[in-house]
């Protein structure tokens, strides 16, 4: 099968809130902006039955909900969707490739947005019963399978207690293993009350998952293990619901980007990460708290600084590298002084040698992007351009004479 | 390389997966199964288990929370 070819300014890979987001600012923005999401848009949020906490839904949302809306906002502004999982990426230069397995995007910019996938236990025969052989990570999906059935939940975060609150709705018992000492758990306060007063929710305390046991067919029961005593305790099962954390999903992106020894990638409060004109938003970057509501902080900065990336290097190539004329660029900063002392010894200089020298003038306090890509990190500074490439820079004792110099005059 | 279809529209979860599951069976490699769903945690359990199968998935909206999950068998 041949290989299709499409072609996008913004590729944003992973659907959720976080990717969206940025897909809202890029689309509004006007660029030509596609969103790769390997299941439903919506990313993570959608497993949640209830989000209680983003603001501005003062009644509460459902995750589907929530995620929907953000969907529907997106493609007001153009924004194309392709359901798929990404292959490989080439994210090193300026044409930048995203590979599926049916099509190649190439690109100007890529946020990196992919957020997490479900820990595992890593407890024996796990890959046995994964999904839907008894093993879920979704009560949303797999509730209503599971009515008149006894479930069991491995966690206590926020995530587990309030699925498994969800859960109580339809199944007859739900019992729930800590590894926690009795009364301790990771959720909220106001969710730990809630489920330790739930009737049909138990709990079983000090305990971590020892084994999955079931047939060919299905998962039939869990062995916990006591972490005080090591004794084990069979817990005959329908399904076992883990939440547990999650994992960031960047295999494919290993030894190219930057990232932490557990793979979150990292980056700065501009969300690039280290390869120019690669950002990363939302729960796979390195950050303190990963919440719906702190995705779209990350988003709106990933979606803003890639627009700003990609009219930065329409600039550097149209006009700093213009091969039409050698030029100089005075690179500077409004708010220092001595930057604007210089400025009447360039507008000297571009007034006397009009017509032949080009004289672009940059200033570092809006951003210091261009700046970067010429190699200087200091102001006021000079770099000469001839024929599409820097032959000089010049960071002291800047004058019209030097600067002549400086272009071989 | 055939193409089969199974419809699952109006159905919940897990019927989906499993009547995917059933057909992808019956399949050759390089046949291509395509299964409409309306359902959307059909969307995160098909995909899952075709692609920890080693399956090629790609979704196409086809309408307004109406979806064709298109599964290219490889092995």
């Amino acid at each position: 099968m041949e290989k299709k070819i499409e072609t996008y300014d913004v590729v944003i890979i992973g659907g959720g809130a976080a990717g969206l987001t940025s897909a809202i600012y890029c689309g509004r923005a006007r660029l030509k902006t596609l969103v790769i999401e390997k299941a439903l848009v919506g990313g993570l949020a959608t497993y949640t039955n209830e989000i209680e906490n983003y603001p501005g839904f003062p009644e509460g949302a459902t995750g589907l909900g929530l995620m929907e809306l953000f969907h529907k906002q997106a493609k007001k502004f153009g924004v194309k969707f392709k359901l798929t999982d990404v292959r490989g990426v080439q994210l090193e230069g300026d044409d930048k490739v995203v590979e599926t397995f049916r099509t190649d995007y190439h690109c100007k910019s890529v946020i990196i947005a992919s957020g997490g996938k479900p820990r595992l236990t890593n407890a024996p025969n796990e890959d046995k019963f994964l999904y839907d052989k008894g093993i879920s990570f979704c009560a949303t999906c797999d509730a209503a399978a599971n009515t008149d059935k006894t479930v069991i939940v491995i966690g206590s975060g926020d995530a587990a207690i309030e699925e498994g609150m969800f859960l109580t709705k339809f199944a007859s018992k739900v019992i729930v293993s800590v590894m926690h000492e009795e009364g301790k758990m990771d959720c909220n306060e106001i969710a730990k009350e809630e489920a330790l007063a739930n009737p049909k929710m138990e709990f079983i305390w000090n305990t971590t998952v020892a084994e999955f046991r079931g047939d060919d067919e299905r998962l039939r029961s869990v062995a916990l293990k006591d972490t005080r005593t090591g004794e084990i305790i069979d817990v005959p099962v329908d399904t076992c619901f883990m939440f547990i954390g999650y994992v960031p999903n960047t295999e494919i992106f290993k030894g190219v980007v930057d990232m932490t020894r557990a793979g979150y990638v990292i980056t700065n409060e501009k969300m690039e990460t280290n390869i120019p004109g690669v950002f990363s938003a939302g729960d796979v970057r390195d950050k303190f708290l990963k919440q719906v509501a702190t995705a779209v902080g990350d988003g709106a900065i990933a979606g803003y600084a890639a627009e700003k990336y990609i009219a930065e290097s329409e600039i550097f190539e149209n006009q700093i590298m213009d091969k039409s004329m050698p030029g100089i660029v005075y690179i500077w900063n409004a708010v220092v002084q001595e930057s604007r002392d210089l400025l009447p010894e360039i507008e000297t200089f571009e007034e006397k040698h009009k017509g032949q020298i080009k004289v672009n003038k940059v200033d570092v306090y809006k951003s210091n992007g261009i700046a970067q890509r010429l190699g200087i990190d200091t102001v006021p500074a000079v770099a000469a351009i001839k024929d599409g490439k820097v032959v000089g820079t010049l960071t002291e004792g800047i004058s019209a004479e030097s600067l002549e110099k400086l272009l071989g005059m | 390389m055939a193409e089969f279809t199974v419809d699952c529209l109006g159905e919940a979860c897990p019927v989906p997966l499993m009547k995917v599951q059933k057909q992808m069976e019956k399949m050759a490699v390089g046949d291509v199964l395509i299964a409409q769903i309306d359902h959307s945690c059909a969307m995160k359990n098909i995909p899952e288990w075709a692609r920890n199968n080693g399956h090629n998935v790609e979704i196409e909206e086809v309408d307004d929370g109406e979806w064709e999950i298109v599964i290219e068998k490889t092995k």
